[in-house]
């Protein structure tokens, strides 16, 4: 029999997409400081292009590839058009995107309409094999994640994040590191929105809109803004809870709602911080005793 | 091209305008203050209606429904500014973004399990009469509310220019180190901001209640993003600016919702008139020098 | 050592055994939302199959064994919905699925259900598609266009009016309701003068008061939920608009009546749910459910109800561990419900009559029945 049961496996490749979407997020939140409120747009973007893509026959993986190019370049153009503005401004003005997105799709009937796109032929890798893919996508985006942290790129990143205008002062064209952050990210997005087409099989713009922008922030900033294993951290344990308090499911969002509250009140850095503080201590206790 | 139908549109617009102004207006208040996007705001503005719809059931009385909603409010607005907000203030702004996110998702819950799922009514709404206003039927509430906006925010206006409070929250606001210096108390003002924005909250919450017939666990849902993109269309932190806003706003989506709704929803035309705004002004129209 | 590892095995056998000794409970899976935009119909959905599994269970169960509903909560959305009915069939090992939630979840619940075999209901969803995941997914309440057209028939024949304005919710709840209507409106005599889109999250509908005032209409087709209909209804009278406005089961709840107040009076609806009924079942069922609920049925109560005496009846006739059995006792069901008589085509659609109701001094009371079987034919492919 299997070890991993169809449930499981279906768990384990919600997971990958959720840390898949939240990891590109990161490279625009999390590396470069640019908060958006609008990402779920870019998520949505590759979904669709993905189901129409593979509803006219193509295979997954060129389906793919095609939406994450084409969403990276939407993204892009968000992009310049977000240079223009700072901090507050920039986050209300993603969160723009985001509704524009799912407000032009709800009146295409081309796109679906309210209704969405559904019967989109299976991808013929099987569950496990699905499953395996979406867990090696999710894999290569942390190390690509990881690498960029540690590269000249992420150094970049870092110091935009931190005080634009003094980046700028030592050199650091702190606008084409903002469009190549947004580039990456965006069509990453795509990426998790494509295979998050297959995995659930129906797709409406409801499933796109301002709440699930919010929910991949939260995990971004729950995780731990900037850091790859928070953020990976906080992917899985927000996904899961859902899952997890099915037994009070009429208490659950409070949970939520609760627990996003909590972090950000006591531990402003997520998770990142709650474990960096409980290794220091750690290492302190060591060698005071030692 | 009917003018009549046109003018009606028009007043309809400012109606839902007003509703938006005072929704935001208390949002703009605290981020003139603390520079944060306090999207838990519209969860005070839930409970504002349930209290109107609450207490005038059960007393009969709707300015006292009113009093409490605002009070109460009020009140529970300077708690979470003391338990939640003033510990993270020093914190990168999104911090208090996912706070204030998390705090609305847990109020909105709150509500749905005290108050259940189904919404409440009033039983005998008051001020339905309909009166005519240049050839535009409008509801006594209706008329109430662009009244209530105005009359409120005029008077906001005048405390901030006229007052000592005013004085003292304006300094706190540019320049709060000389503000304590001179012995304003920076927790007072602070206080005293939640408490009038949070009322105000409340004001809108028990009006829209009424405007509806209805008061439901989510319907700060809407106002939670809104009032956002009023704010900063309006330039965060004016209040005139967000009248401003909030009245252009409420006639742009009357205008688009009957005109472009083939092509876009009632949302996406607020939004696309924000980023098109913002574009061109990318501080918003009124933005604080 | 050995001795330690045999007392385990021992150990596990007896509680292996044990569990399998025991009465099983027949698991029956629901998924539902209990959170998030649709939790008003959702905790009425689940009050209904509630109420009918109690019911079940003080009639002895099925052969014997008693019932249990396992509930999840996929909160309307479909990225919940796919998940939840894994979970409902691999680890909860339901006999039976339904769905007591909106349209999108329960499409991919379907297709989720249909892949495994096991047999699922749709309480009330009404997009047309989740019948067509396959043969082992019914639905027990009308397809949305089925509806618009009884909707049409009732405007333009029964109530006469031709210059009709359409009010359309946009989901597709809304846009199936209106499909249906717009397909046989020009049979019926009607002209659709203009057409409007609101959205769910909409209260206040200014414009579309003023711009329908202008239109000057016979009749409004307005689709919408109570929370909707409500403020919509309420609007439109205040507004200066008397057409008679015709909603259908969205507005079937008593809440819409508490939000539209004396604006209500007068609003026709087509649904499943006769007050008046002189059925014994559905009187039976509006008492039962009053007092457990504490307030009047609705029409997602009710549709949940019936779904659970579906699976139940089928169950009692064949048995609850072959699931193909299941199917075809639910496919072979002749059963009379408070929602009417139940009984299923070849795409496992419903096909009964439709009641029409008007709410008359503060109440829904009966006003017509609509039993044209060629109009209210559902698709059958």
């Amino acid at each position: 029999m299997d070890l991993i049961g169809a449930y499981e496996m279906s768990l384990l490749t919600t997971i990958a997409i959720a840390i898949i979407f939240a990891l590109s997020l990161n490279l625009i939140t999390g590396f470069c400081g640019q908060i958006s409120l609008g990402h779920a747009a870019f998520y949505g973007v590759g979904a669709y292009i993905t189901a129409l893509l593979g509803k006219a026959g193509m295979a997954l993986g060129p389906a793919l590839f095609i939406a994450a190019l084409a969403t990276a370049c939407a993204g892009l153009a968000v992009g310049i058009g977000a240079l223009r503005v700072r901090d507050d401004f920039l986050a209300i003005m993603t969160m723009g995107v985001g509704f524009l997105f799912t407000g032009i799709v709800r009146q295409q009937d081309a796109l679906g309409g309210e209704v969405g796109i559904s019967a989109i032929p299976d991808h013929g890798l099987g569950r496990a094999g699905f499953m395996a893919l979406c867990l090696a996508v999710a894999a290569g985006l942390a190390l690509f994640s990881l690498y960029i942290k540690k590269s000249w790129m992420g150094f970049a990143f870092d110091s935009i994040a931190d005080d634009e205008d003094t980046a700028r002062m030592i050199g650091i064209d702190a606008s084409r590191f903002k469009l190549a952050a947004f580039a990456l990210g965006t069509g990453f997005a795509a990426i998790a929105g494509g295979l998050y087409t297959h995995n659930v099989g129906i797709i409406n713009p409801d499933s796109f809109g301002f709440i699930e922008s919010i929910t991949v922030l939260a995990m971004v900033v729950v995780g731990g803004i900037g850091s790859v294993w928070g953020v990976i951290g906080a992917a899985i344990v927000l996904s899961m809870l859902p899952q997890w308090f099915q037994f009070i499911a009429d208490y659950k969002l409070l949970l939520y709602g609760a627990l996003l509250f909590a972090v950000m009140r006591f531990s402003p850095g997520g998770f990142a911080a709650l474990i960096a503080g409980a290794v220091a201590r750690l290492r302190r206790g060591r060698t005071v005793t030692s | 091209m009917d003018p009549q139908l046109l003018f009606e549109l028009f007043v309809k617009g400012l109606v839902q305008g007003s509703i938006y102004a005072l929704i935001a207006v208390g949002l703009t208040l605290v981020y003139g203050l603390l520079r944060i996007l306090y999207i838990a705001h519209a969860g005070l503005f839930t409970l504002g209606g349930y209290c109107g719809v609450l207490v005038t059931n059960a007393t009969g009385s709707f300015p006292l429904a009113l009093a409490v909603a605002m009070v109460s409010v009020g009140l529970l607005g300077m708690v979470i500014y003391r338990l939640c907000y003033q510990p993270i203030l020093d914190q990168p702004p999104y911090v208090a973004l996912i706070a204030s996110i998390g705090l609305y998702i847990a109020l909105e819950e709150v509500y749905r399990l005290i108050f259940g799922p189904y919404g409440d009514s009033y039983d005998n709404p008051p001020f339905q009469e309909i009166v005519q206003v240049f050839g535009v039927g409008l509801k006594q509430a209706e008329i109430a509310t662009m009244v209530a906006t105005v009359v409120l925010l005029s008077i906001l206006g005048l405390l901030a220019a006229r007052t000592r409070v005013g004085i003292a929250w304006r300094a706190t606001v540019t320049a709060p180190n000389m503000a304590e210096s001179f012995g304003i108390s920076i927790l007072q003002v602070r206080y005293l901001n939640f408490f009038i924005g949070s009322a105000l909250a409340g004001f809108a919450g028990v009006m829209v209640a009424l405007l509806n017939n209805l008061a439901e666990p989510g319907m700060g849902a809407v106002p939670s993003y809104k009032a956002l993109a009023i704010i900063v269309l309006g330039g965060l932190g004016s209040v005139r600016g967000t009248l401003v806003a909030a009245l252009a706003l409420g006639v742009i989506e009357a205008y688009g919702t009957i005109y472009l709704g083939a092509l876009l929803d009632r949302d996406a035309i607020a939004f696309a008139f924000l980023i098109a705004v913002l574009m061109m002004r990318p501080k918003g129209l009124f933005a604080r020098a | 050592m050995i001795g330690k590892k045999i007392a385990a095995l021992a150990l596990g056998a007896v509680l292996f055994g044990a569990g399998g000794a025991a009465a099983e409970t027949v698991k029956i899976g629901f998924n539902v939302p209990l959170t998030g935009f649709a939790a008003a119909d959702g905790k009425s959905a689940l009050t209904g199959a509630q109420l009918a599994v109690e019911q079940a269970n003080a009639a002895g169960g099925i052969n014997g064994n008693k019932i249990e509903i396992i509930t999840y909560d996929d909160q309307a959305s479909p990225k919940n919905a796919a998940p939840g009915a894994v979970r409902l069939i691999e680890k909860d090992k339901v006999a039976v699925g339904i769905s007591g939630s909106y349209s999108g979840a329960t499409r991919a619940a379907a297709g989720v259900f249909q892949k495994a075999s096991v047999p699922y209901i749709s309480a009330y969803a009404i997009h047309p598609d989740i019948t067509r995941a396959g043969n082992y997914v019914f639905r027990t309440s009308f397809v949305g266009e089925v509806q618009g057209r009884a909707g049409a028939k009732l405007i333009g024949e029964m109530l006469g009016k031709k210059r009709v304005v359409v009010i359309t919710l946009k989901n597709d709840f809304g846009k199936s309701l209106a499909r249906g209507f717009k397909e046989k409106a020009a049979r019926f005599g009607i002209t659709i003068v203009n057409e409007y889109e609101y959205s769910i999250k909409d209260r206040q509908f200014g414009p579309i008061v003023s711009k329908v005032k202008a239109d000057k209409p016979d009749a409004i087709y307005a689709s919408g939920y109570f929370f909707t209909a409500g403020p919509l209804v309420s609007q439109l009278r205040s507004g200066g608009v008397d057409a008679v406005v015709v909603g259908q089961e969205g507005y079937d709840s008593v809440k819409f009546i508490k939000i539209a107040g004396k604006a209500s009076e007068g609003v026709i609806i087509t649904t499943s749910l006769d007050r008046d009924s002189k059925s014994q079942e559905t009187r039976d069922f509006i008492k039962a459910f009053e007092k457990k609920a504490g307030f009047p049925a609705d029409m997602v109560a009710a549709s949940g109800h019936t779904a659970v005496k579906v699976a139940v009846a089928a169950m009692r006739k064949a048995g609850t561990t072959d699931k193909k059995a299941i199917r075809d006792a639910i496919a072979a069901t002749n059963l009379v419900a408070s929602t009417g008589t139940i009984s299923f085509n070849g795409l496992g659609e419903v096909q009964k009559a439709v009641q029409v109701q008007i709410v008359k001094d503060g109440a829904f009371h009966h006003y017509a029945v609509i039993d044209d079987a060629k109009l209210l034919a559902p698709p059958a492919k």
